[in-house]
């Protein structure tokens, strides 16, 4: 043993020395910290390889990504009676056989007999298949180096090494496996050589060795002159900064009646009307663009809309008729909670620790829908802190730091949840129940006390509920991911894409594009008291938020550090509203006074009656994910709104727009405008008054005298009513 | 002549008016209703008043409608002070389901109850509330903010709910104003989960309640407001009705709320004895930090008032010494879960250590409740509670710890959310209440829960009876009733010792006269050495549930035990013993009880699965012939176990009756269709014979029949449309006449049976 010892010292130092992944022929292995990684880089214990659910592949198992290495070395030394390897002729080991092709394997070849990783299993085969000292493990992996600029179509080799629980290092880069987390931006090959592509921004590279994560960052200049408008907030001076580094320039600052109908739509769900884009356009107040945000701030619909967003990823679901009135209360719980601008972290704890009935606490409804505390745990760290916990429930995180420890540690929280049955099928009555709260690790078959991502909350007393604990956790300053996730969510709702993305997979590996800004918005957020509003109001107030869509030559390429808005169509509801509006019609939904919004809907029962609303992808409220909501184009969506009968119906409805229009004795051009004024919140160009003029009257515009009053039918406003929905204007938010 | 002719033909529409008014009160919902009511017999059932309420000194018209409530004769109060007569018509005769309400000037404030004296008796009760504010009633089309009804403040509007709407009002007030915005609903018996929104006069949401509770709204500026109303899922109906109060709060007043019907887990609060308030009061903060020193016993008013409050009290325990603990707070009417963890004071190496030395939680049901499946498999009613009664003991001398707190608190702020603690010597005693008897007759059904004590002659309805013991009595509990109506007796099936559940039985002879009281069901029992008796509460739901999938039972206490007898009908079949008298029997023996059917109709089904209400026979089943005039029940005393004593039984079932609704109002109707066609022919051979004048009066005399034939023309057109109506009437009466299959629960009168020991061999 005292030999072993020593030659383990030996080989860490000597291969620190060396800087050398390898093993020397007269080294002992650990096969923890040799072979595994070997195994792990040639993609052996990879999920769809040997460590595939169920007992690997062809009865050879192995543990997934190497993190149980003791029950890999059972299974390849010992199980199948020895029969994978042989020591006394290693070239002959089924394992070497089959990993370098010259046995058939339906994995191909992983490990050439000439490559380190080949040679090196082969000489721990010779060695006696050692398993090595155990108590040496891998401490840290440093990239060197952490950071840098590469410019387009440079190339950058990424060194990595090693460091152990002795004290010793060792270069691993021929070990480590990498992934760029936007291959549009870098890529990275197996040796860790990153080449930037032509996008400019910040991308990342991830670096794994045996069970550990770091991540290279890289900022991709575009390199060309930026010119930015004068900040107005903290964001504007991140973003721009950011911009600057990299060499991108600003579009402009969008006119008043993009702006009008962009933070319409964002805060309140929904398009101007024409009175209200008229009067905004006329008003000539300075400050008239944040008085504008505080109006909608206040407005009915900015509670709608994102009780909307919210109570879909919380799974305000209707399985069951029965459902109804869990579901109207918990819409309404959250809708009026926005409403009243209760703070955020107030609203989670509501959330987390309700007890009660349904009626007399709707947030109770949640634990309705979610019910084991392995689920309640999954969907409160995806939603609120940004962490897929659902890997480590079997096995360490592939790409964290998450153990299963860390897993049940934090599904501990919810394991005094008691239930009690009511008058009502499938309500229970939620409360704390008394007791020491604790979950299984179903691995080790510990029992494990709540911990929070790693962070000590202290011991809970059985009489404490421990969700309050949690609670308190969420909310204290310094929790790591409570306020980013929050605040990178919201960020991606009026930029269309987060600052780390997706949004709900916060992790050390996927780094921030602009990680300032991030920590400037959660600084904000906190000092605000988690006042959602406030956040929005920071948000839309800022110049990053109101510059053009229009791209410029300066920007073109940029799809990430917010250089201009990006376009996004619109929502599945806000649609359906918006043509609404616009045709001057309504929906008729189940159960609801005519005229509710399709963004006040409560649940996703409507998406039945409604093929708008499922081919428009409004979410089924089955997942945590935003990405449930389908904001993609499809064909069928083109088709939808050239033909679909309800499209037909809303614009020949009676009392409706087009009837309105063709029986109003105003000019024709002033009827145009109004409709452009609606759908667009801005007055036709000369070009589309031209050509909906002459439309309308059959003459040419100029010989349309301005003060006779044509007789135009309702069919007439129909089709341009028609036309104006099926603009790329009018279906995106830009 | 034509002045004449024209008195008569209005008092003939009078007439008919009336008699569709009782039509449009009963066969309308009978007929949208029968086939739901396929369970249980007809029971007269007052289902609305409009207005809710009223002001105490005022009188007032109140529309009522109800189920089965042919041949109303009076609208009767739960309150001397509130009475009402029938509206009558120009010429005296009583406008059916129009009453004219007074409330007597020294009424208190309150909530009544109201129901309906009808040919079947007394029908179950409807909320009505006595209150001081000004009485409004709702201004209908009230649909947007530009239709809103003005309301003043300090008022009450009566309204009802139109579905899939919202409805509107407007109030103005002065800037820094307190008001009250409080909507009673679901505590009147009303059908509707409110929602109250304040807006702003644009109709711009400020505040909203969806809880059930008020808002309380400091209002920000001088002017105009608007105040929405509507129900969670945008229910709406005639049922589902609202009394929304708007007040002004003075400064630093506690806001009242509106009155409340009594949950039925409330029937045991409080304990005989006890004052209406404590003397003394917890005082915070007394947490786990800061424990407030008490001596037992004690007595102490406390509130859940701030988010995962938890109250602590300390006390010096005595070694053997042991304490009963009640802490009342869901029975007080609020939202909570008390639950208390008794703790011994210890310390170890300086630090103080708490040994737990009892929990305890909720007050169990005294019966099996109803599961929320959908069929039936116990009463939907929860006489437990989730407030605390259990009981500790000191094991050790030394300070002790009461730490009380809220399984439903964690998150909410609300001082309204008290609780009272009492820590007594064991003071034996029980609490009980009763509600109709209910079994499995078709799935989905809860409509005999509703059902009020209104029996045909020869009849016998069962009401279950359950109690709460306190402080560890255990004996016997002997059920009875008093001022029952002439014709009416009861007999009680005891609780026995350690049990729960007793069964009381009402039986109106044959031949009971018409007639009704207010009677009281009592439970007495021996405590050590001393009788006691404790009255019995009474629970019901507020409304018949034919689908427990559309409508989950809404269950409260009622103000009184009413026992009326219609008098119009007797009961399909009478199960009694062929003799008044205690059957004797033999410890392992068998008694053979014969039996008499009394079967004044016909029925589905040859037999009924008859099982037995009463302590020692209640596994006993058999099949009941119901084609047969007499049985006989052989009770197998070796097979039941039944050990020496004396026991009162009877057998119930479920049994399908071909069963005719109101037979006479076919000729009633039929009669008026008839009466109603010979005013037609006698004013179409009116208008004839002025035709016939016209065409030689002179010039003068034409404008004057001339003007009179418009008359009666117009006559013969409505005439002839309440025929049309007076036919679909007679079609509907006919309709509900006809026999139909209708499942009921038949309970024979009380058995007496005596069971003597074996013999020594």
């Amino acid at each position: 043993m005292a030999h072993f010892l020593r030659s383990c010292v030996l080989i860490c130092c000597l291969v620190a020395c060396l800087g050398k992944a390898d093993a020397s022929d007269d080294i002992p292995f650990s096969f923890e910290n040799d072979i595994v990684p070997v195994l792990t880089k040639a993609g052996c214990n990879s999920g769809v390889c040997h460590a595939k659910a169920g007992g690997g592949q062809n009865g050879f198992e192995l543990s997934l990504l190497g993190f149980e290495p003791w029950d890999d070395y059972e299974h390849l030394v010992m199980a199948g009676r020895g029969r994978r390897l042989f020591p006394s002729a290693p070239d002959q080991s089924l394992l070497l056989r089959k990993a370098s092709g010259k046995t058939p394997h339906r994995g191909g070849i992983v490990l050439p007999e000439d490559s380190n990783g080949y040679q090196l299993v082969k000489r721990w085969i010779a060695g006696g298949t050692p398993k090595g000292d155990s108590t040496v493990l891998v401490t840290n992996i440093q990239v060197i180096p952490q950071s840098n600029t590469i410019k387009p179509g440079e190339k950058l080799q990424l060194k990595v090494f090693a460091h152990y629980s002795n004290g010793m290092s060792r270069e691993v880069t021929d070990l480590a496996l990498y992934e760029s987390n936007d291959l549009g931006m870098a890529t990275v090959t197996d040796g860790g050589m990153v080449t930037a592509l032509d996008l400019p921004g910040r991308v990342g590279v991830m670096v794994r060795f045996q069970g550990l994560v770091n991540v290279f960052n890289a900022a991709i200049p575009l390199g060309t002159a930026s010119v930015h408008p004068e900040p107005l907030n903290f964001i504007d001076e991140h973003v721009f900064r950011n911009l600057e580094l990299i060499g991108v320039g600003s579009s402009r600052l969008c006119d008043d009646a993009t702006f009008v109908r962009r933070v319409t739509l964002d805060i309140a769900g929904r398009i101007p009307s024409s009175t209200e884009a008229r009067e905004f356009l006329l008003d000539d107040d300075p400050e008239k663009r944040s008085k504008l945000i505080d109006r909608l701030l206040q407005s009915p619909s900015y509670a709608d809309y994102f009780a909307n967003k919210w109570t879909a990823l919380l799974k305000n679901r209707r399985d069951d008729a029965s459902d109804i009135t869990s579901n109207f209360a918990f819409h309404a719980w959250v809708r009026d909670s926005l409403l009243a601008n209760v703070p955020y972290d107030q609203l989670v704890r509501e959330l987390l620790a309700a007890t009660g009935t349904v009626i007399a606490n709707p947030a109770v409804a949640w634990y309705k829908r979610v019910k084991e505390p392995k689920q309640q745990m999954e969907d409160v760290a995806q939603l609120f802190l940004g962490v897929r916990m659902q890997c480590a429930q079997c096995h360490h995180h592939p790409f964290e730091r998450w153990s299963q420890d860390d897993y049940y540690g934090l599904s501990a929280f919810f394991t005094r949840v008691g239930r009690k049955p009511t008058g009502i099928q499938g309500e229970d009555l939620i409360f704390h129940q008394r007791g020491k709260a604790e979950a299984k690790n179903v691995k080790t078959g510990q029992m494990v006390t709540p911990v929070a991502l790693g962070q000590d909350v202290g011991v809970i007393a059985p009489d404490e509920d421990p969700r309050l604990r949690l609670s308190k956790w969420l909310s204290d300053p310094g929790n790591p991911f409570f306020a980013k996730a929050l605040v990178n969510r919201y960020w991606k709702h009026f930029f269309k894409r987060g600052l780390i993305e997706p949004e709900d997979d916060i992790r050390d590996t996927n780094p921030a594009s602009n990680p300032a800004l991030l920590k400037a918005l959660e600084d904000h957020f906190l000092s605000s008291g988690f006042d959602l509003k406030e956040l929005v109001r920071a948000i839309t107030n800022s110049r990053a938020y109101q510059l053009q869509a229009v791209p410029s030559d300066s920007n073109l390429v940029d799809r990430q550090n917010y250089s201009r808005f990006y376009p996004r169509r619109l929502q599945a509801e806000v649609l359906l509203d918006a043509i609404d509006e616009l045709t001057g019609s309504t929906t008729n939904f189940a159960n609801l006074p005519l005229g509710t919004k399709a963004i006040a809907l409560p649940d996703n029962s409507y998406n039945k009656s409604s093929p708008f609303l499922r081919v428009f992808g409004r979410p089924e409220s089955l997942s945590v994910c935003e990405c449930e909501r389908v904001q993609s184009a499809s064909l069928a969506q083109s088709l939808h709104l050239i033909n679909a009968g309800d499209i037909k119906s809303k614009l020949s409805v009676a009392g409706g727009t087009a009837q309105k229009l063709a029986a109003q004795k105003t000019p024709v051009k002033d009827r145009v405008s109004e409709l452009y004024f609606a759908a667009f919140s801005r007055p036709p160009t000369e070009t589309e008054l031209q050509i909906s003029v002459e439309f309308l009257t059959g003459q040419q515009s100029e010989k349309v005298d301005s003060e006779t009053l044509p007789e135009i039918t309702q069919q007439q406003f129909e089709d341009l009513i028609w036309a104006l929905i099926n603009t790329k204007e009018f279906l995106f938010n830009h | 002549m034509a002045i004449h002719s024209t008195v008569h033909n209005a008092l003939g529409i009078q007439l008919t008016l009336r008699i569709l008014g009782w039509f449009a009160l009963t066969t309308s919902i009978l007929c949208a209703e029968i086939d739901a009511q396929s369970v249980c017999l007809p029971a007269p059932r007052l289902l609305t008043t409009f207005p809710m309420g009223g002001q105490i000194g005022t009188e007032f018209e109140v529309t009522v409608t109800g189920q089965y409530t042919e041949l109303t004769s009076d609208l009767r109060f739960s309150h001397p002070g509130v009475t009402a007569t029938p509206v009558k018509d120009s010429q005296g005769n009583p406008v059916n389901g129009r009453y004219t309400v007074r409330v007597a000037s020294n009424t208190t404030p309150g909530l009544v109850e109201a129901s309906l004296m009808t040919r079947l008796g007394l029908s179950a009760s409807r909320i009505f509330t006595i209150g001081s504010l000004t009485e409004v009633t709702q201004d209908k089309g009230n649909l947007s903010v530009e239709d809103a009804m003005p309301l003043q403040l300090d008022t009450v509007c009566n309204c009802t709910m139109t579905a899939r709407s919202i409805d509107h009002y407007r109030f103005v007030a002065e800037q820094g104003q307190r008001i009250l915005v409080d909507c009673a609903a679901k505590g009147i018996d009303s059908k509707l989960n409110p929602v109250v929104v304040v807006a702003d006069e644009n109709g711009q949401d400020l505040v909203v309640e969806r809880r059930g509770g008020a808002i309380e709204f400091r209002v920000p500026s001088s002017g105009s407001y608007i105040v929405k109303v509507h129900d969670l899922t945008f229910k709406g109906g005639e049922h589902y009705f609202y009394r929304l109060n708007l007040r002004v709060l003075p400064d630093q007043a506690i806001a009242k709320r509106h009155f409340r019907t009594s949950q039925v887990s409330s029937f045991s609060w409080p304990p005989q004895g006890v004052a209406d308030h404590a003397l003394l009061k917890e005082v915070e903060p007394n947490g786990v930090d800061a424990p407030q020193r008490i001596e037992l016993p004690c007595d102490i008013e406390g509130a859940f008032a701030k988010a995962a409050d938890t109250d602590v009290f300390e006390f010096q325990g005595k070694k053997g010494d042991a304490w009963w603990i009640e802490i009342a707070s869901e029975r007080l009417g609020c939202p909570t879960d008390p639950t208390v963890v008794v703790q011994r004071v210890g310390s170890d190496s300086g630090e103080v250590v708490l040994q737990d030395v009892a929990e305890l939680n909720d007050i169990p049901s005294p019966v099996k409740v109803s599961s929320n499946g959908y069929a039936y498999d116990g009463p939907p009613y929860n006489a437990g509670s989730s407030d605390v009664l259990g009981k500790f003991e000191i094991k050790e001398d030394g300070l002790h710890r009461v730490r009380l707190s809220d399984l439903f608190g964690g998150t909410r702020n609300d001082p309204s959310n008290v609780y009272r603690l009492i820590i007594r010597k064991a003071k034996p005693d029980f609490a009980l209440v009763a509600w109709g008897l209910h079994m499995p007759l078709r799935n989905g059904d809860r409509n005999a829960l509703s059902k009020p004590i209104a029996l045909r002659g020869g009849a016998t309805m069962a009401l279950e009876v359950v109690s709460i013991r306190r402080d560890g009595f255990d004996g016997e509990i002997h059920l009875s009733m008093d001022n029952l109506p002439d014709g009416v007796t009861a007999t009680g099936l005891s609780i026995p010792p350690n049990q729960n559940r007793g069964i009381v039985l009402i039986t109106a002879h044959e031949n009971a006269p018409r007639g009704m009281t207010v009677a009281e069901i009592w439970g007495s029992a021996s405590v050590q050495g001393k009788e006691i008796k404790r009255e019995c509460h009474l629970a019901s739901m507020a409304w018949p549930v034919p689908n427990h999938w559309s409508e989950v039972p809404s269950p409260r206490l009622v103000a009184d035990v009413l026992v009326s007898v219609g008098g119009d009908e007797t009961t399909p079949i009478t199960i009694a013993p062929r003799q008044v008298k205690v059957w004797e029997g033999t410890e392992g023996e068998k008694i053979s009880i014969p039996l008499v059917h009394m079967r004044r109709g016909e029925f589905s089904g040859a037999v009924m699965a008859a099982k037995t209400l009463g302590a020692g026979f209640e596994k006993f089943q058999f099949e009941l012939p119901l084609d047969k005039d007499s049985s006989e029940a052989v009770l197998d005393l070796a097979a039941l176990k039944t050990p020496p004593g004396d026991y009162r039984i009877a057998f119930y079932g479920g049994a399908v009756a071909k069963y005719q609704h109101y037979p006479a109002g076919v000729d009633i109707a039929s009669a008026n269709v008839d009466r109603l066609n010979a005013v037609h022919v006698e004013l179409k051979s009116k208008a004839e014979n002025i035709q016939k004048m016209l065409q030689a009066a002179s010039e003068e005399a034409k404008g004057m029949l001339n003007a009179e034939l418009q008359n009666v023309n117009e006559e013969q057109k409505r005439v002839a449309g309440e025929i049309k109506a007076a036919a679909i009437q007679l079609k509907n009466a006919t309709s509900a006449a006809k026999a139909k299959d209708i499942v009921d629960i038949v309970v024979s009168e009380p058995v007496n049976i005596r069971v003597h020991p074996r013999k020594e061999q």
